[in-house]
């Protein structure tokens, strides 16, 4: 049985943006970053930014891989959330759920 | 900066309900492409339609073409991954079963189409790989559908 995380504000994830990048990846193990840009509803040079910081905190990782279905050479970029971004992530969610007062 | 103590209990609840339909958001957007399901579907066909160029009984050797499938759908899950964007880490319960059930309806359909050459009736086996083409387009669907709702519940 697993540990309920302790929580832990991050000023780093509370970001509006890195917080819902941080939310998406949570559940899988890697998004496209096209993908998350159309979910997210976020310009390209905007998520860019956002994960720029994030991978420089350690809280993701970006890996590119060739896309078989283009004739093109564009590369897909895939997002993965660390598992230091895991844990700081369920850390500031416990946080907030605090804050709100509730279990969520 | 916000701090932990700066925060409106509003707006953290705001955050967390955000959250949710980001990943409801990001179910419907992972929808499983049509075209690469019935391609799934095809290579089933294929295989179980492959029986009936066999000799069921003490001198069967089963077909080249198993190995083939098996690597073409490799192949057809790949480009399944590329084309979402998606790579999950637990796909649910609700999804394995499905797979499961694919791969036991195509073992069976199989072994039918194999019993039908060996009593003569070789015409059948379209049947039985039409039924696999339709069961595996679709429960390859449901299975995939499936996996994109396990992550939308948090």
């Amino acid at each position: 049985m697993s540990r309920a995380p302790e929580p832990r504000f991050d000023e780093i994830i509370h970001a509006p943006v890195r917080l819902r990048i941080c939310g998406l990846l949570r559940r899988v193990d890697q998004l496209e970053f096209g993908l998350v840009r159309q979910t997210l509803d976020v310009s390209a040079p905007t998520l860019s930014k956002h994960l720029r910081t994030l991978t420089e905190a350690g809280y993701v990782r970006l890996t590119k891989s060739p896309d078989a279905t283009r004739a093109d050479a564009r590369l897909l970029t895939w997002i993965h959330l660390t598992p230091c971004g895991t844990a700081a992530l369920d850390a500031h969610l416990a946080a907030l759920r605090e804050i709100v007062g509730t279990e969520h | 900066m916000a701090t932990h103590h700066s925060v409106d209990p509003s707006h953290a609840a705001q955050a967390l309900r955000t959250l949710d339909g980001d990943r409801t958001r990001l179910a419907v957007a992972a929808r499983p492409p049509a075209a690469l399901m019935v391609a799934l579907g095809a290579l089933a066909a294929w295989w179980v339609g492959a029986a009936a160029g066999t000799s069921p009984g003490a001198g069967y050797t089963p077909p080249t073409s198993s190995w083939l499938a098996v690597a073409a759908a490799v192949g057809v899950a790949y480009a399944v991954r590329t084309r979402t964007g998606v790579r999950f880490r637990r796909a649910g319960a609700r999804a394995t079963i499905t797979a499961a059930a694919l791969v036991a309806v195509c073992l069976v359909l199989y072994s039918v189409s194999l019993a039908l050459v060996s009593a003569g009736a070789t015409w059948a086996v379209a049947l039985t790989s039409l039924a696999a083409f339709a069961a595996v387009t679709w429960l390859s669907t449901v299975a995939y559908r499936a996996a994109a709702d396990h992550v939308a519940r948090a």
